[in-house]
């Protein structure tokens, strides 16, 4: 219980110090946000037309007015206008990017943490066999690459040259979103290439942490133990070695999901894929601070709270950790 | 081998084919007759549901012109073949201090009401009322004296005048610009900068907003429309979509009609990918070196003449800029933009400062005292102080970088230390305004006269530190440019105006305020996959720009008719 709490008083203090970094981060850089809806005019406007939309646009008040102003909006959970797409609220359009965040690089992080699990798991097992001596290496190269090139490659192949799949966006155009077969099933047809983007250099990294980690475990009593006890081969495998294993997959797995929500933004741009990512990128070369401020935030809570989360699953799976 | 876990790989990804193939044959997109023109005049993330006229942001690149009517439509490249839209004529007053719009009459707004005299009179005085909501006319504020239109006047239901502050002959272009705003919707928007006008109420042939999502949305036609009986074309859709590449690809796949997307090699990354894949694209406005000439070296003439000769304009349009821009003859910043403005045999003296020679450079460098004072290798100011300036791009403006950097070579090759400065574009919009730079490459605006590009550029009030316009970065004063730009908008006759223009010229070439560097292109694609009637080199009857800004576009959609397979 203690630890619990020790662990709650350092989410709180993290999640403060993150809140006040976000206002000020965007504000170190130059560029204030009328600059570009000015520019979008090309010297069209008169100095007092300038004036008035660095007005409205422009931030008011002190840097202290502006921070404490910030400080209860986000209390409030008020996110503000954004001022690249205004008067489109920044929740709005941080909620629509967020889904496709989730979509995409939900369904690729699930799929790498399964497939490079128990890839992991029958590599360590049957350690220097063929299956191990031929994918642990193939996974290292894999995981080496960037998605940059991955995503690049695949867009060319598959949907410029060969044309299976479509050329980027979440869904067909004139598609009604809605919960039917057709609609799920043409956002998971367009999200194909950018999952296996994703998939292709992430599910390596699995597969090594899960390899390693059996591979210690392996040589533990406890095992030598169930072995000679007569246990079945699966039983050890699993409910031994695997279970004890997993521990430090599920801490790393809870740090991918807290990332997931800064999008990803290499993939999202190769496919145009509407995510958080790609709202991002346009928002910081446009000074939109709300909506810099409201992601920096959403991306900060989610790595906070995933990270509480996975305090609470050790606490349950590893008992050493209760009396501490 | 171990032939299980080869069997769960291998149905794994069986799997996944499998999902695909079941969703490729999925979606049967719904298959209707109407007539949908796909053009793509905004990039964007997610698209908004904002159809305000006067939002730059994107709102207005899609209704205006197609919803959102002007009174008049230039066709700035066949003058003499405009289009009436809702006015059918003006007239300028002989001492050019008003210009009198005669608005056509039967014209309904889409929702019924009629429109008349009394909307246009709103518009002024609404633009008047709401200074941060920009609708692009030039109000005359008579606390800081700027501006030109003083008023409005009803005459008579079909019949405004509008009074201006100056006599000022170029002043209907603008004015015929005015997109005229319902009164009777308006009147009660309080925040009009703030206002998404979901249902545009407005008099162009297509004004129903239809099937909006974030990734598309069409705009339909209008049933009340003068137009309906020529137009073939049923709705408009805009994609959301981003990046070059992106948008490209979706026009080889036939997803889109009409695009203003930057090529790269077209020959090898666009027309191979489709058969209807079609571009064109005529010399658009000059891009110019923009030096800081308040600060040394390029206070010095001697010094900029050096810089135009040194710099090898040959290699940025073949290779740089991908051989997509065009050369430009004289030094006088606008280019073959304006071509028949210019005196060739008044400029002639003056082409050698656009021809590439570095021997020439050095001499005038040498003659001019700028030489190797300290032995590092390139060359000092007279005073003995080192040379070394940035060329400031944003990042990622490929054609624009690789231009800086040859330009860079070509000055170090001449003993001069430049560099490429590459910054995110945030914070090159902000350096700009300050006036603390070295130089920039830039863009010049356009017009339907060259007093459009000149007059930004020597504005003294663009020179102010702190807001310094993108046109007058360099920051030099030139007095006789300023009053030939004021004569030229105070005569209505040709020949005094172009008297004046090659004045401006003269001085132009004669004090080289900035380097023109080369003319870019228009850009222009389109699909021959569903529509035909498009503007061609052949037959260049508007100007084929899908973006707004561009009046003629409306002319350009309305046509287009679908091909029949």
């Amino acid at each position: 219980m203690l630890y619990i709490l020790r662990r709650v008083a350092f989410y709180l203090a993290a999640f403060f110090v993150a809140v006040t970094l976000n206002f000020f981060i965007p504000r170190i850089m130059p560029g204030d946000p009328s600059a570009r809806i000015i520019a979008s005019f090309q010297g069209r406007l008169n100095e007092a037309q300038v004036e008035a939309i660095r007005a409205s646009y422009g931030t008011t008040g002190s840097l202290w007015e502006q921070y404490v102003g910030y400080v209860g909006q986000v209390l409030r959970m008020d996110f503000g206008i954004s001022t690249v797409q205004f008067p489109e609220p920044t929740s709005s359009l941080l909620f629509y990017g967020a889904t496709w965040t989730l979509v995409l690089v939900g369904i690729a992080i699930t799929l790498a943490f399964l497939i490079g699990t128990m890839m992991g798991i029958h590599a360590a097992w049957n350690r220097g066999g063929f299956f191990d001596s031929v994918f642990t290496p193939i996974n290292v190269m894999l995981n080496a690459f960037t998605p940059a090139v991955v995503a690049l490659l695949l867009f060319y192949a598959f949907s410029l040259q060969l044309q299976w799949f479509p050329l980027g966006r979440a869904h067909s155009t004139g598609l009604m979103p809605g919960w039917n077969l057709q609609f799920v099933g043409n956002v998971l047809y367009h999200a194909t290439l950018p999952v296996l983007s994703i998939l292709i250099v992430s599910f390596g990294g699995w597969h090594l942490g899960m390899r390693n980690v059996m591979i210690n475990l392996l040589n533990e009593d406890f095992v030598i133990l169930a072995r000679a006890k007569g246990l079945s081969d699966r039983r050890v495998r699993y409910r031994y070695v695997a279970r004890n294993a997993i521990l430090p997959q599920i801490t790393s797995l809870a740090l991918s999901v807290g990332f997931l929500l800064g999008g990803a933004l290499v993939t999202e741009q190769v496919f145009n894929y509407p995510g958080l990512g790609k709202f991002t990128v346009t928002a910081i070369e446009s000074r939109d601070y709300s909506f810099i401020q409201a992601q920096l935030l959403l991306l900060t809570m989610s790595v906070l709270v995933a990270n509480f989360l996975s305090d609470i699953a050790n606490v349950i799976l590893d008992p050493r950790l209760r009396k501490g | 081998m171990d032939n299980k876990k080869m069997k769960t790989l291998k149905s794994l990804a069986m799997a996944t084919v499998g999902v695909a193939a079941l969703a490729l044959s999925a979606p049967a997109m719904a298959q209707d007759d109407r007539v949908v023109l796909t053009l793509h005049p905004i990039d964007s993330d997610a698209l908004i549901e904002n159809f305000n006229p006067n939002n730059p942001t994107g709102p207005q690149q899609m209704v205006r012109d197609f919803a959102y009517e002007p009174l008049w439509i230039d066709n700035i490249w066949n003058p003499e073949e405009d289009f009436p839209a809702l006015a059918t004529s003006f007239e300028i007053a002989e001492d050019l201090m008003s210009i009198t719009y005669t608005l056509r009459e039967g014209v309904k707004w889409n929702d019924g009401e009629d429109f008349n005299a009394d909307d246009v009179v709103f518009t002024f005085e609404y633009a008047k009322a709401n200074v941060d909501y920009p609708m692009g006319i030039d109000v005359y504020v008579e606390e800081t004296d700027t501006g030109t239109v003083v008023s409005a006047e009803k005459i008579d239901d079909y019949t405004v005048k509008f009074n201006l502050k100056h006599p000022d002959a170029l002043a209907r272009y603008a004015l015929g610009g005015i997109y005229p705003l319902p009164e009777h919707i308006w009147a009660e928007i309080e925040d009009p900068k703030n206002f998404a006008n979901i249902d545009p109420v407005a008099t162009g042939p297509w004004t129903e907003i239809e099937n909006f999502s974030r990734s598309s949305v069409e705009l339909c036609r209008n049933e009340t429309s003068r137009y309906n009986e020529e137009n073939a074309i049923d709705c408009l859709r805009f994609l959301q979509l981003n990046g070059n590449e992106q948008i490209i690809a979706a026009m080889s796949a036939g997803e889109v009609d009409w695009l203003g997307t930057g090529l790269t090699d077209p020959e090898i990354t666009f027309t191979p990918q489709s058969e209807f894949n079609n571009y064109w694209l005529p010399a658009g406005g000059d891009v110019n070196l923009q030096i800081n000439t308040t600060k040394a070296p390029f206070n010095d003439l001697e010094f900029r003449k050096a810089l135009s000769v040194a710099i090898d304009r040959d290699t940025l349009v073949d290779i740089s800029t991908f051989g997509l821009t065009t050369h430009t003859r004289f030094p006088v910043g606008t280019g073959e933009a304006y071509a028949t403005w210019l005196d060739e045999a008044a400029l002639e003296p003056y082409t050698w400062l656009m021809q590439y020679d570095p021997d020439r450079a050095m001499e005038l460098l040498d003659a001019a005292g700028f030489v190797d004072a300290d032995g590092d290798g390139f060359r000092d100011n007279p005073d003995g102080t080192p040379i070394a300036f940035e060329i400031n791009i944003p990042n990622g403006w490929t054609d624009w970088i690789n231009s800086g950097q040859t330009i860079s070579e070509n000055l170090q090759d001449v003993g001069v230390n430049a560099v490429v400065r590459t910054m995110d574009q945030g914070a090159w919009n902000d350096k700009a305004r300050t006036g603390d730079f070295d130089s920039y490459i830039m863009w010049t605006n356009g017009g339907p006269t060259p007093y459009n590009t000149y007059n930004p550029m020597f504005n003294p009030r663009n020179m102010e530190a702190g807001r310094v316009d993108y046109q007058a970065m360099h920051q030099m004063r030139l007095p006789e440019v300023e009053e030939a730009l004021q004569a030229f908008r105070s005569t209505a006759d040709r020949d005094a105006q172009q008297e004046q223009m090659t004045a401006i010229h003269i001085a132009v070439a004669e004090n080289l305020p900035i380097i023109g560097l080369f003319a870019n292109p228009t850009w222009y694609e389109y699909s021959t996959r569903n529509f035909e009637g498009w503007v061609t080199e052949e037959n260049p009857y508007v100007r084929p720009v899908v973006f707004e800004g561009t009046r003629e576009r409306v002319i350009h959609a309305l046509s287009l008719k679908p091909i029949s397979r």
